[in-house]
């Protein structure tokens, strides 16, 4: 995990200094509405894609900020918004 | 005990070794002024007794802090007089005081922080030599002027460090985080420095190096539009004319 | 020994001698000797025994490419003598023998190779099943090299340090130089990490003039000069890169001494480009008892004589595949060794110069000829020489065969990087043909050997290097593409890999004690692909760090056809690229805990620390693990207890109280002046994360606490159930900034009203209440709750002020006995009424209901979308879960079962949390975790403890709290 992953406030840093938080899924779904089944889904059941996604991170040993970034899961390295298009 | 003044005095929670020279209660906590034999530097200073702000909200510069110059951009500082203010992020910012007459800022965003956090200042020769062995965040960045701030692990966990000089025989770089490290920290940078001949030295020390800082610019927006002026007309620091910073009473 | 003198090239100071014990006798050495060498100048020429078949092993090339020369050094196993500089008073001692190197017992075990082909441990020791116990504890005692006791500890300082630099360069020959040179010439900040006590790489010792007549070693030491003159570059020796990852990350261990700050330390870098100029190892030849004492590579024969002084042998044959070879034939013969022939594998192609220089010296030369087997017990004694087609051979009596197949190229930090390596024919390399973004290769490695060729490769690494880094080095770049056309090329390299008939005893990996007949082996089992055979041999697997096998065995086992690929294809290689202390990996060790402001006085008063978590806390303040007498005091009496370690928080803002809502899983809407709420988070899966109390101090302002184990992520925790929503909120962590004293026990008012002239009574300051008024004139919080059963004040302290009131609280409680109390204390105390501490009474996967909790969830706020709303819904009623019962032993004498029994019946129908004895009630208690077929009150829970051999212990599931179950002392 020696990669970099890039802070919006602090810049570049080491993985390490992050915590991951999972896939970006959007905005939590409102429960009333889903079936037990739909909702293990949505906090259980992940894409797992081969190739670029959006995820959370959290600075832990730093500022605190959580944020997303594309990571290409393939090569475990941050990549662009860019990459992201043309991965899809 | 019922309703006596106070007899007891606070604790810091660094222990610094040394013979303290000269020292002062202020507000029942005991500051070192001078050691007794200070040496020719580095020098590690205690200044956890300094007031110490948290400040946050959603306008920081509108809402909450009328009248002290904070930074805009994540990362940079100011040093308004006998103070150091630091952004940390969007809504986020610190107030440093290094002046015990100062009187606190008052407003909800404000939260006074400085029971739950050491502050340390590295000071002198070798200070780079020193904090590279603690930190893999580049203190000394050539592309960054002096002062800024950086958030991130010192010696294993979470700290700010403010670089105020990066000067490689005069350098100033405080550093603060949670007290409960306080502790293991302190052992920590003893440890890193001993090879150079770190010693503790007094407040005073660090007054003497902050007062010598050469103050920032006023940030570009502020700033009126060039004009021709004398060298004899120009005000000595620009800095300096926004001076007189008031904290109103609690 | 007689040293060689007045030779430029030497590093040894002949006037500093420096004593050492090897095997209980003193011998002497020099200032600037490895361990090696130094043992070497004493005679020794069996330094060891091997893994498996307890072979003689001796000195075979400086660098460490195998483990012949692992010897215990003050204590310490597995000290790589090569590597290590000599330092007077060390102790050294062989490893790996029974008796003495020379006359190892173990060495019959040589004879019993055939029984031991490749992989005979996966196959033959459970055949049958019964006999791997014994078996097992017999490999364990003849595996591995040095030995450590238990109870060793690591001695030495150890340190780490993270430089900072925008270059990164491996390697200080001259490609690595000119690397750093140019990229510091572009105002860069340059690394260099060099494994060698001095900059130079394969020219340090050379004295083959080039073409201006100028002495190679004399060139690579101007350029050395440079360097070190130069003050962008800063320069580590001693440190072998043992790591390299992505985006730039480089890792070294370096070496110290007495005259420095450490022993050894941890280097590691982030630099935006790494230049990789590691130049090239030799290719071991492969013959019969291609490993035996006395057979050493080129280079470790000629450096040891032009660095060390040391003439390697007095009757030499050379067997080599590379003009190198040829060099180092002449320049030994010139310095006084003798040398009988010398064979190159080679039928043409070799340097004209070299040629007559052999013939000036009558050195018979035979072209075409190879090594054939090595003879002599412990040491060689004679070598068989034989043409390649193996018609011809001839033995020559020698007690040093200096045998090397040519040079293969120091890819590990390549392939550490994951750049794609292909196999070169031309210079029979693998050579790198795609490379990450941040890495750039140089000089020798590439298959140059033009001085000014590699160092025109470097200055060009360098400059991209910095370009990338934004330097404006296009022009550069463009000049130095040219020169490198106009300078020699890589040159043709060896192909030839094993001697014929070479098989039972030509050693692929001296590690492992791995021989062709092996490889041969694994083949016939169908094994195809190197990297399996590798495996399955565990050829390159061993110390060396598959320095030995390297490059042969990929190359052999395409040789032989039965590879799928038509090219051979490299084996991987893993960090650390040798073999590295854990202890510098520890680096400066400093364990970062976290102090309350009362851990000196708690320790003075006898408290027991131990780590919890983040934190140091006082366990128990006596001997009796069952912390009766502090028990026994809160019950009756009043004690104090430390709880600094709770987080505390104050919420602000507009939005504090959505964001309340959101974490909480009450109605937290609904809360009065002066009292305090307690209420729970959840997780989505409605499964409890934490539990405290929430005060309501201003009108759009909070202050709440957390358990000790959740302080540090509740921000993180609520700033992430709030990423989408906008709200303008803030939180201020003040865990370190309030400490906590808890005064517990009937007499708590009574102590308490000493100090502070605020009202204390019970209707001024009820249970569940909140209020702020002065201790010792300090201003603190106070929260009444009740924990562990008692009437308690929980006290918050501003952190500088704790001890002074602790002081005082102490002073006004010693007319009552006032004393300590630890976590094992309150965890007694609070079991007694059936409260829970979360992670010991829940688990992940325990809900709220699950813990009798439900109570707390308020179900109608559904804007709020509260976490773990939905799943505290679907699990109300569901079926199938644990619950969290209370226990009392059938047999109120016996003793409390262990925390985590499970308690069973054909299977395991749950499992205890927490039982201790408990002094109010002269009895165990307990609760547990149980299916809910149990969990009606009188079930008969049969505990299995851990040890217990069947005989189970019998529990009744009995109402909680067992303790005051009206409340009355709490609320009182």
């Amino acid at each position: 995990m020696a990669f970099l992953i890039t802070c919006p406030l602090c810049g570049p840093r080491d993985a390490y200094e992050f915590r991951f938080g999972g896939e970006d899924k959007g905005p939590r779904p409102d429960p009333e509405t889903l079936s037990p089944e739909a909702w293990c889904d949505y906090v259980h059941m992940a894409d797992s894609r081969f190739g670029v996604q959006k995820e959370w991170w959290y600075h832990r040993r730093g500022c605190g900020t959580w944020f997303t970034i594309y990571r290409d899961t393939v090569k475990n390295i941050e990549v662009s918004s860019n990459d992201r298009e043309a991965d899809q | 005990m019922k309703g006596s003044s106070i007899v007891m005095e606070r604790q810091s929670p660094v222990h610094l070794p040394g013979n303290p020279g000269k020292t002062k209660l202020r507000d029942h906590w005991p500051v070192v002024l001078e050691y007794a034999d200070e040496g020719p530097g580095p020098w590690i200073v205690d200044l956890s007794h300094c007031h110490r702000w948290d400040i946050q909200g959603r306008d920081l510069a509108a809402e909450a802090a009328p009248g002290i110059s904070l930074p805009d951009a994540p990362g940079a500082v100011t040093l308004p007089g006998k103070m150091l203010t630091g952004r940390t992020g969007q809504r986020q910012a610190f107030l440093w005081v290094f002046d015990d007459k100062a009187a606190a800022p008052a407003g909800e965003c404000w939260t006074e922080v400085t029971e739950g956090t050491f502050c340390l200042a590295l000071l002198g020769r070798n200070v780079f030599q020193i904090t590279e062995k603690l930190t893999s965040l580049d203190l000394g960045d050539p592309k960054r002027n002096a002062p800024y701030l950086l958030l991130g692990p010192f010696s294993h966990v979470t700290g700010q460090m403010v670089v105020l000089s990066k000067d490689p025989r005069n350098a100033v770089v405080l550093v603060a985080g949670t007290r409960g490290f306080a502790h293991d920290m302190v052992h920590a940078v003893l440890a890193a420095g001993e090879e150079f001949g770190l010693r503790p030295a007094g407040e005073s020390r660090f007054l003497e190096k902050f007062k010598s800082l050469p103050r920032p610019d006023v940030p570009e927006k502020t700033r009126s539009a060039a004009r021709k002026t004398a060298a004899s007309d120009k005000p000595k620091s620009s800095g300096r004319t926004r001076s007189k910073i008031r904290i109103g009473p609690k | 020994m007689n040293r060689l003198k007045n030779l430029p090239t030497l590093r040894i100071d002949a006037e500093r001698v420096l004593s050492f014990t090897y095997r209980g006798k003193t011998c002497q050495g020099l200032e600037g000797d490895t361990v090696a060498t130094a043992l070497y100048a004493n005679g020794v020429r069996v330094f060891g025994r091997s893994l498996k078949y307890h072979r003689p092993r001796g000195l075979y090339s400086l660098d460490g490419e195998c483990s012949n020369t692992m010897m215990e050094v003050d204590g310490v196993p597995n000290v790589r003598a090569e590597a290590t500089v000599l330092a007077s008073g060390m102790t050294v001692k062989p490893q790996n023998i029974k008796g003495s190197p020379e006359f190892d017992l173990m060495g019959f075990m040589d004879g019993l190779s055939w029984a031991m082909p490749a992989g005979f441990y996966y196959r033959v020791f459970h055949k049958p099943a019964r006999i791997w116990p014994a078996a097992i504890k017999q490999i364990r005692q003849a595996a591995g090299l040095g030995t450590l006791s238990p109870d060793f500890r690591m001695k030495g300082r150890f340190d780490e340090i993270y430089p900072a630099a925008e270059v990164c360069v491996i390697g200080g020959g001259p490609a690595g130089m000119a690397a750093a040179l140019a990229a510091a010439e572009q105002g860069l900040r340059v690394i260099l990490l060099e494994s060698r006590p001095w900059l130079g790489g394969a020219f340090e010792y050379r004295t083959t003039a080039d073409s201006s007549g100028t002495a190679l070693f004399e060139s690579a030491r101007e350029l050395a000069r440079k360097v070190e003159r130069t003050a962008g570059i800063r320069i580590f020796t001693h440190a072998p890169v043992v790591g390299v990852y992505t985006d730039g990350q480089v890792t070294a261990v370096q070496r110290g001494g007495a005259d420095q700050s450490f022993d050894e330390r941890y280097i590691e870098i982030r630099a935006r480009s790494v230049v990789a100029a590691t130049g090239c190892i030799e290719r071991p030849l492969l013959f019969e008892n291609n490993e035996r004492p006395g057979i050493m590579q080129t280079e470790c024969a000629l450096r040891l004589a032009r660095t060390w002084g040391i003439l390697p042998g007095s009757e030499a044959v050379f067997s080599i595949g590379h003009d190198q070879g040829l060099e180092a034939a002449i320049d030994l013969c010139d310095l006084g060794l003798k040398v009988a022939v010398v064979a190159d594998t080679r039928e043409d192609g070799q340097d004209a110069l070299l040629l007559d220089a052999l013939a000036q010296r009558r050195i018979p030369f035979l072209k075409g000829w190879v090594a054939q087997k090595a003879h002599g017990s412990r040491q060689i004694s004679s070598a068989t020489l034989s043409s390649l087609n193996g018609h011809f051979n001839r033995e020559l009596p020698c007690d040093l065969l200096v045998a090397s197949a040519g040079l293969t190229p120091v890819t590990g930090p390549l392939t550490l990087a994951e750049a794609k390596l292909s196999y070169d024919s031309r210079t029979g390399f693998f050579l790198p043909n795609e490379l990450p973004a941040w890495l750039y290769a140089a000089g020798r490695l590439l298959g140059l050997a033009h001085f000014e060729a590699i160092a025109a490769s470097g200055r060009l690494a360098g400059l991209r290097a910095a370009q990338r880094c934004g330097a404006e080095a296009a022009a550069g770049i463009r000049d130095c593409e040219s020169r490198l056309k106009e300078l020699p090329g890589p040159v043709r390299g060896s192909k030839f890999v094993s001697a014929p008939r070479a098989g039972k005893k030509a050693f692929v990996c001296f590690d492992e004690d791995t021989t062709l007949k092996n490889v041969d082996q694994a083949m016939d089992m169908g094994f195809d692909v190197p990297e399996l055979i590798k495996r399955f041999t565990s050829a390159g697997t061993g110390p060396g760090q598959g320095g030995i096998p390297g490059h042969n065995l990929p190359l052999y086992v395409n040789q032989s056809g039965s590879s799928p690929d038509s090219q051979p294809r490299p084996t991987l290689t893993r960090p650390p690229l040798v073999p590295t202390l854990m202890a510098a990996y520890a680096g400066a060790g400093h364990a970062m805990a976290k102090r309350t402001p009362l851990h000196e006085l708690q320790k003075a008063d006898g408290g027991r620390m131990e780590t919890v978590g983040d934190w140091k806390r006082a366990r128990r303040f006596s001997d009796d693990v069952r912390c009766r007498a502090e028990i026994t005091n809160v019950r009756t009496n009043v004690g104090l207890l430390d709880a600094s370690t709770l987080g505390k928080f104050r919420l602000f803002g507009p939005d504090a109280l959505k964001a309340l809502q959101r974490v909480y899983v009450s109605d937290m809407s609904r809360m009065h002046a002066g009292k305090a709420k307690y209420s729970a988070m959840c997780n989505d899966d409605g499964c409890l994360t934490d539990d405290g109390v929430i005060v309501q101090t201003g009108e759009s302002e909070y202050y709440f606490t957390t358990s000790t184990g959740r302080a540090g992520v509740t921000s993180e925790w609520i700033r992430y159930h709030t990423r989408f929503d906008n709200w303008d909120f803030s939180l201020v962590n003040l865990t370190d900034a309030y400490g906590v004293i808890n005064i517990a026990g009937p007499n708590a008012r009574a102590v308490l009203s000493k100090v502070t002239p605020a009202a204390v009574d019970n209707e001024a300051f009820p249970y569940m209440g909140y209020r702020e008024f002065d201790v010792g004139g300090v201003a603190v919080r106070a929260l009444r709750l009740g924990f562990v059963g008692e009437l308690s004040y929980e006290l918050h302290v501003p952190s500088s002020w704790m001890a002074g009131v602790w002081g005082v609280l102490t002073e006004a409680g010693r007319e009552f006995g006032i004393r300590n109390f630890g976590l094992e204390a309150q965890n007694a105390l609070r079991l007694d009424k059936g409260h829970i501490i979360i992670g010991s009474e829940s688990e992940q996967r325990t809900t709220l209901h699950d813990l009798g909790l439900g109570f707390l969830w308020h179900r109608h706020k559904p804007e709020a979308r509260t976490v773990g709303d939905g799943a505290l819904r679907h699990t109300e009623k569901q079926s199938g879960r644990l619950k969290l019962v209370g226990l009392k032993m059938e047999d109120a004498s016996a003793q409390p079962p262990g925390d985590g029994s499970p308690i069973v019946d054909k299977r395991i129908r749950g499992y205890v949390c927490t039982a201790r004895y408990s002094v109010a009630l002269k009895e165990p208690v307990g609760m547990a975790l149980v299916e809910e077929g149990l969990a009606a009150e009188g079930s008969r829970l049969a505990i299995y403890e851990d040890g217990c051999e069947g005989r189970l212990i019998y529990a009744k599931v009995a109402k909680k709290p067992f303790y005051d179950p009206e409340g009355e002392r709490l609320r009182s």
